[in-house]
């Protein structure tokens, strides 16, 4: 007899992977509520097919694979009403400047300066780094974290990814800059802070 | 992009946006130059230099984080 499916000990494990697998749809179809639909889907396909995953490749690949076919068809299904929202994202490139200026002083120095990061590498054998990581792109702006998402996780090109997103490459570039910038601190906040190594 | 370094120095904001600059396309030689005069004298702006190569190290290994 089949468990039901939240019964089955993997759906919490499935579920872990669900705030990278909403990110993933959003940088696709830029609809929030659209992406949950993606993921939703994903999910309860992954659950039935779960019997049929034989771990060859990492789990989150596996369920990534699916998602993508999800993302078609929706893609598919909602491709005539996609023009809309550009003026939101020029709105948020000069936001994204302004946000950069202010993280240096008049003359142009850090107002919080990077330090030096003991030993990074280990951290990404870390369980517990990832979700801060995940926690961090959680806080970036919209448009910002999308484009950030495209060009350093999915290894897209920066002139496909404004062509797809409607906004000049400039405006791109800004917004990338200042994700890793916002990246840079908040991991140096929450994971790599003195503050968060003695425990304080 | 900012066409304002060739010859004289950059500040920090300057130089970390060359720096993230070159995360997309390569910098001409005056670029390069005034970089490197820059962060020989710079600690924070190296630090951010590989804390930039870590967030490119990290974000791909996010596609089959555990």
């Amino acid at each position: 007899m089949s468990l039901s499916p939240v019964q089955d000990p993997r759906f919490a494990e499935i579920e872990e992977h669900r705030a990278y697998l909403v990110r993933y749809a959003m940088a696709q179809l830029r609809d929030e509520q659209l992406a949950e639909e993606a993921v939703q889907e994903c999910l309860l396909a992954a659950l039935e097919g779960i019997a049929g995953f034989r771990g060859q490749s990492a789990l989150r690949t596996w369920l990534t694979s699916i998602l993508r076919f999800k993302i078609a068809d929706l893609q598919r299904r909602t491709v005539a009403e996609r023009a809309r929202e550009d003026v939101g994202e020029q709105a948020e490139a000069s936001e994204d400047e302004d946000w950069i200026d202010q993280q240096f002083d008049e003359t142009g120095h850090w107002r919080s300066p990077p330090q030096a990061w003991s030993n990074p590498e280990a951290a990404l054998e870390q369980r517990r780094f990832w979700q801060v990581f995940e926690k961090c792109l959680g806080r970036l702006p919209a448009v910002a974290g999308r484009v950030f998402f495209k060009r350093e996780v999915l290894g897209e090109e920066t002139d496909d990814i404004c062509g797809a997103e409607g906004i000049t490459a400039g405006n791109c570039w800004v917004m990338l800059h200042r994700s890793r910038i916002a990246l840079r601190e908040c991991l140096q906040v929450h994971w790599f802070g003195e503050g968060v190594r003695s425990g304080r | 992009m900012d066409a304002d370094h060739a010859g004289h120095k950059l500040n920090c904001r300057q130089a970390s946006r060359l720096l993230s600059l070159a995360c997309e396309r390569p910098l001409d030689e005056s670029e390069r130059q005034a970089l490197r005069r820059h962060l020989d004298a710079c600690l924070m702006c190296r630090n951010f230099e590989s804390q930039l190569e870590f967030l490119r190290k990290a974000a791909r290994r996010l596609v089959d984080a555990p």
